[in-house]
């Protein structure tokens, strides 16, 4: 997230200002490929520049603070997975102890990960392990950096599922780190 | 901890539906971390790990995740970039006040295309009282009144042709246009009340201090209740210059009058 310099950035790039707008692309690019690369792992590349491609046209016309830019970047590359996602007619949301193995993401092993020096595409890899719904919320939460109403906006469900999914999802996570006999 | 075993379980986990003892992590924590990514002062091993987790997706761009950077500022180049908005690129106005002065110049361009709009359809009909038809001429490339009608050098007598550029009849249908246009001149401008319009609009007036009453008095063409001054004294000769293309917009209805005589031909 960029904060305090975000209005002055986001006029600047809807000036023209190609510098602006490169902060504004790197901040929000890695944020939409750690969403994606658990959401759509074989296209999230490809997701994500079709996002932008949608952005930069509507760009000179967007009004709102940060959180409604993300919200806005965030929902087109949700749709955009949604599309993906029927055109591959690929497996539905199932719980993560009924996909076979080839399915899981390779990295993640959660002895692998050192807790001290733990890498981003780690924590990806984990939450590519939940169910996901679950991996999903709190992406939209801890990456995107929306609020639990925005994020319900955004997945169509109510605050409260959100809220609870949100929780699950962490909980496990705690549950599969320290399981892994990572002690600190 | 007495959790999910990591292989061999033949007994399915429960736990984890009931939430809090698998962790022993209670739901306000797991909500302040989601919000503001601070563990708790003294946290569990579990809380560390998970604030250590979110901590990890929260970090900053990592160099993989710039692959697309070329394409992406390609594409901003295309559609916002300078080339493509000249005028916007100039950053060194005032930020705020950029979007006030383009909404101003948009409403002075549009009640401009407004109150020449009419006009303009009649102007290059070239069916506008001499005068206007000149400044039509001048200023959106009317035919000139002398162009391609019998000319009436008496229409013309207050146009004082002389070679200089003349302005409209500002007590004509432009004289609306003019009083906008002049007003904003007057609280904006400099060089633009130089213009011949501005000009012959003061001397219409009977001086600048006047404009403004002179302006008062002067209706908005459309809304104006005696539309034009009588018919116009000379119709257009010679044929029109273009031709409509496309197909019409309606089909004849009804059976033919005429029917056909005889076996069609096999062919």
């Amino acid at each position: 997230m960029i904060g305090a310099g975000f209005a002055e950035l986001l006029a600047a790039a809807q000036d023209g200002d190609e510098e602006a707008f490169t902060q504004l692309w790197l901040d929000a690019n890695s944020a939409l490929l750690r969403y994606l690369w658990v959401t759509a792992p074989e296209a999230a590349e490809d997701i994500a520049a079709d996002t932008w491609v949608y952005a930069i046209r509507g760009l000179p016309r967007f009004r709102g603070d940060e959180a409604a830019w993300r919200a806005w970047l965030f929902t087109t590359a949700r749709r955009r997975t949604v599309d993906q996602a029927r055109r591959r007619s690929r497996l539905a949301d199932v719980p993560i102890q009924d996909l076979p193995a080839s399915r899981l993401p390779a990295v993640a092993d959660p002895a692998d990960v050192a807790l001290e020096h733990i890498s981003t595409r780690a924590v990806i890899a984990l939450l590519a392990r939940l169910p996901p719904l679950q991996a999903e919320v709190i992406l939209l939460r801890v990456v995107a950096g929306l609020d639990t109403e925005a994020v319900a906006r955004l997945v169509r469900r109510s605050p409260g599922a959100v809220r609870v999914a949100a929780h699950r999802g962490l909980r496990k996570l705690a549950q599969i780190l320290t399981e892994a006999g990572v002690t600190l | 901890m007495t959790g999910r075993r990591v292989s061999g379980g033949d007994m399915p986990n429960f736990s984890r539906r009931t939430g809090q003892d698998a962790s022993g992590i209670p739901d306000p924590a797991f909500a302040a971390l989601l919000a503001a990514g601070t563990p708790p002062a003294d946290p569990s091993a579990p809380m560390q790990h998970v604030a250590d987790a979110l901590a990890a997706l929260r970090a900053a761009p990592a160099s993989d995740e710039a692959a697309g950077k070329t394409a992406a500022l390609a594409q901003f180049r295309q559609h916002v970039g300078v080339s493509s908005h000249p005028i916007r690129s100039r950053r060194r106005r005032p930020t705020l006040l950029s979007p006030l002065l383009s909404a101003k110049a948009a409403a002075v361009a549009a009640v401009a295309v407004v109150g020449l709009g009419g006009v303009a359809t009649a102007a290059f009909a070239n069916a506008l009282p001499s005068a206007a038809q000149k400044f039509a001429h001048d200023t959106i490339g009317a035919p000139s009144p002398h162009a391609s009608r019998n000319a009436h050098p008496g229409d013309n007598a207050n146009a004082g042709h002389s070679g200089t550029p003349v302005g409209p009849n500002a007590s004509g249908p432009a004289a609306f246009g003019l009083c906008t246009a002049y007003s904003n001149a007057t609280q904006h401008g400099t060089a633009a009340q130089k213009a011949v319009a501005f000009r012959n609009l003061e001397k219409a007036a009977g001086g600048a201090a006047n404009v403004a009453s002179f302006c008062a008095s002067v209706t908005h063409p459309g809304a104006s209740a005696t539309p034009g001054s009588g018919a116009p004294t000379s119709h257009p000769t010679g044929e029109p210059t273009s031709h409509p293309t496309g197909a019409p917009t309606s089909h004849p209805t009804g059976a033919p009058t005429s029917l056909p005589t005889g076996p069609p031909s096999n062919g």
